[in-house]
């Protein structure tokens, strides 16, 4: 495309300004994570000081940092595992099988998508109690508890993105592998996953990120064993004070993983951010 | 076994036919795990609401007297759910129609670049990857009136200080321009997306019949993208919707309840208030907004889908 000059100075212009927006707190905001604590808030804002690690040894040690790091890790990759061993299967027979219903199926997974957290987090709550209560089953600040109803958003997300990838694929290569001798789910097993290994750890990216970035459910079904690291972030609002620098360690803590993950991702983003409907 | 030699089909053995019959329904044994657990954590909890919404339940009571629709009742006409759904309303119009036009904008301005789109791009889909709780934490630290970075610009440019969080006049609209921050790129993106995938032929024969490119994007972009809008805008539309985490760290529903949404006001009826049927009454009418909304786009989107 023929693009004027003055034009395209335009939406230079206008895109770095959108950049800067966004660049401009997320870099001065994480700075502060590495300011002694006598300069977190200073007006006007301090610029030069010599950066010190001593907010995330406080938020690490003091404030059981690793212990919140490693439930986040725990819950998001324990969901993301069970939801890939649940969903793949079931997005391979969507994209394989036609059968009365299977479009009917697909669009009321995606219409999941819209449940707000609160329909969903409230009887959950209200279950984890009575069994609590009733049954003497612990599932209320519990792994697996966190993990099944992580589900509700990662499960259909999962099915839908590997429909998409399993689409591609001809289906004469399975068909072929059972004429061979093998059966369908051996087929499966060790000829279609291995090709469509991308799509899968694409699929297992993005849904760890909605995972780790989770709150709502996080806050009404954690507690003292299993909170997060987005859950730990808000202990550090006292209030009449924050303590900014201890905050922003936190932030960081959050934030860096998922902007690796989404560089890495970053072809893929739109299809599972979109679940897929674009297709 | 008899039953086979009846029906004459004695050539069939049991085992045949039953690995007739798994072959048949072999795709409910991918499907099957998936959908049970599925309808645990999605079907599950919406019997659960509607059914304890028809009694009177908090957490700590024993008695659990039927009391029909008294729930519904109490909720729809309580001065704090209807302002909530005022303030919910507010923030789903200003925030899905601010970041749609900002997105729009944003795809169609990259086109005109050549030199650092990607990296350009990478930036600006950071916020969308980034918890809310943290975008609203960080935002936080932006406005403070004493030592932000927004005050203290308006200081160099001689603008007294600004408590944006603190006044019911702008605490609304500020949660919502940082809710637009966040998720305008998602809008980009989308529209990129569908950006790429359209026809050049259209396109080519319009320019040379000379049409201006205003009447090009009316005539051709505009109808060939409109199931990508769509699909833009029902995202947006339903999580501005149920937003919570946001709001909930930037301002908690104050001041005065001016930026009390839906979820938040739900979630303090239950969990603050104890009144578990009637939040559960609460979010049940509130599936049903938003299930009516979405179910509208919908029809529009596969209707689209479809014909294409």
């Amino acid at each position: 495309m023929r693009v004027p000059t003055s034009e395209r100075a335009l939406a230079y212009v206008i895109l770095i300004a959108l950049a800067a927006l966004v660049l401009i707190p997320v870099l001065f905001g994480s700075i502060t994570a590495f300011k002694p604590q006598i300069i977190w808030v200073s007006s006007p804002p301090t610029w030069i000081f010599e950066p010190t690690l001593e907010n995330f040894e406080f938020v690490f040690i003091q404030r059981k940092g690793w212990q919140y790091l490693r439930n986040s890790l725990i819950i998001s990759s324990g969901s993301v595992i069970i939801a890939l061993l649940l969903g793949v299967p079931a997005a391979y027979a969507f994209a394989r099988f036609r059968f009365r219903g299977s479009k009917a199926l697909m669009q009321w997974l995606i219409s999941l998508r819209m449940i707000p957290p609160i329909v969903v987090g409230l009887p959950f709550y209200a279950m984890f109690l009575f069994l609590e209560r009733g049954l003497n089953i612990g599932l209320r600040d519990t792994y697996p508890g966190l993990i099944i109803t992580y589900q509700t958003f990662l499960l259909p997300l999962v099915i839908w993105m590997m429909r998409g990838y399993f689409v591609e694929l001809p289906a004469a290569m399975e068909e072929s592998a059972m004429v061979e001798g093998y059966t369908r789910l051996g087929a499966l097993l060790r000829v279609v996953l291995p090709v469509v290994w991308p799509g899968i750890v694409a699929t297992a990216i993005l849904n760890f990120i909605f995972a780790w970035n989770e709150f709502f459910l996080a806050l009404i079904l954690s507690g003292n064993r299993t909170s997060t690291l987005p859950m730990s972030a808000g202990t550090y609002i006292v209030r009449t004070r924050v303590e900014w620098g201890n905050l922003f360690a936190v932030n960081l803590i959050i934030m860096v993983p998922v902007i690796v993950l989404t560089i890495i991702l970053r072809r893929q983003l739109v299809k599972g951010l979109t679940f897929g409907i674009l297709e | 076994m008899t039953a086979t030699g009846a029906t004459g089909r004695a050539d069939q053995s049991f085992s045949t036919r039953l690995y007739r019959a798994t072959q048949r329904y072999k795709h409910w044994f991918f499907i099957a795990p998936a959908l049970l657990i599925i309808l645990t954590v999605v079907i599950y909890p919406i019997i659960f609401s509607t059914g304890v919404s028809f009694f009177r339940v908090t957490f700590a009571s024993q008695s659990r007297p039927f009391v029909g629709l008294q729930n519904f009742e109490r909720m729809l006409t309580n001065d704090d759910f209807i302002e909530s759904t005022f303030n919910t309303l507010y923030y789903v119009v200003f925030s899905v129609s601010g970041s749609f036009a900002l997105g729009f904008g944003v795809a169609l301005l990259i086109r005109r670049i050549t030199v650092g789109k990607d990296l350009l791009r990478l930036i600006l889909i950071i916020p969308i990857t980034m918890a809310p709780i943290v975008v609203g934490l960080m935002w936080n630290w932006m406005l403070d009136p004493l030592f932000g970075l927004i005050n203290w610009f308006l200081d160099l440019v001689n603008i007294p200080e600004q408590t944006f969080l603190a006044q019911a006049a702008t605490a609304r609209m500020t949660v919502v321009l940082v809710d637009i921050w966040q998720w305008y790129p998602l809008v980009f993106l989308i529209i990129e997306a569908g950006m790429a995938t359209l026809p050049r032929a259209p396109y080519e024969s319009a320019r040379l019949e000379g049409v201006s490119s205003w009447m090009i994007f009316r005539r051709i972009t505009l109808p060939l993208l409109r199931p990508v809008i769509l699909v833009a805008l029902l995202l947006r539309t339903v999580d501005a919707f149920r937003t919570f985490d946001l709001v909930r760290v930037m301002t908690d529903g104050g001041p005065a309840l001016t930026t009390e949404t839906l979820s938040l006001y739900l979630y303090r009826t239950a969990f603050t208030f104890n009144k578990l049927s009637r939040a559960a009454a609460g979010s049940i009418l509130m599936l049903l907004v938003i299930g009516l909304i979405s179910a509208v786009m919908f029809r529009y989107l596969f209707r689209e889908v479809g014909d294409s």
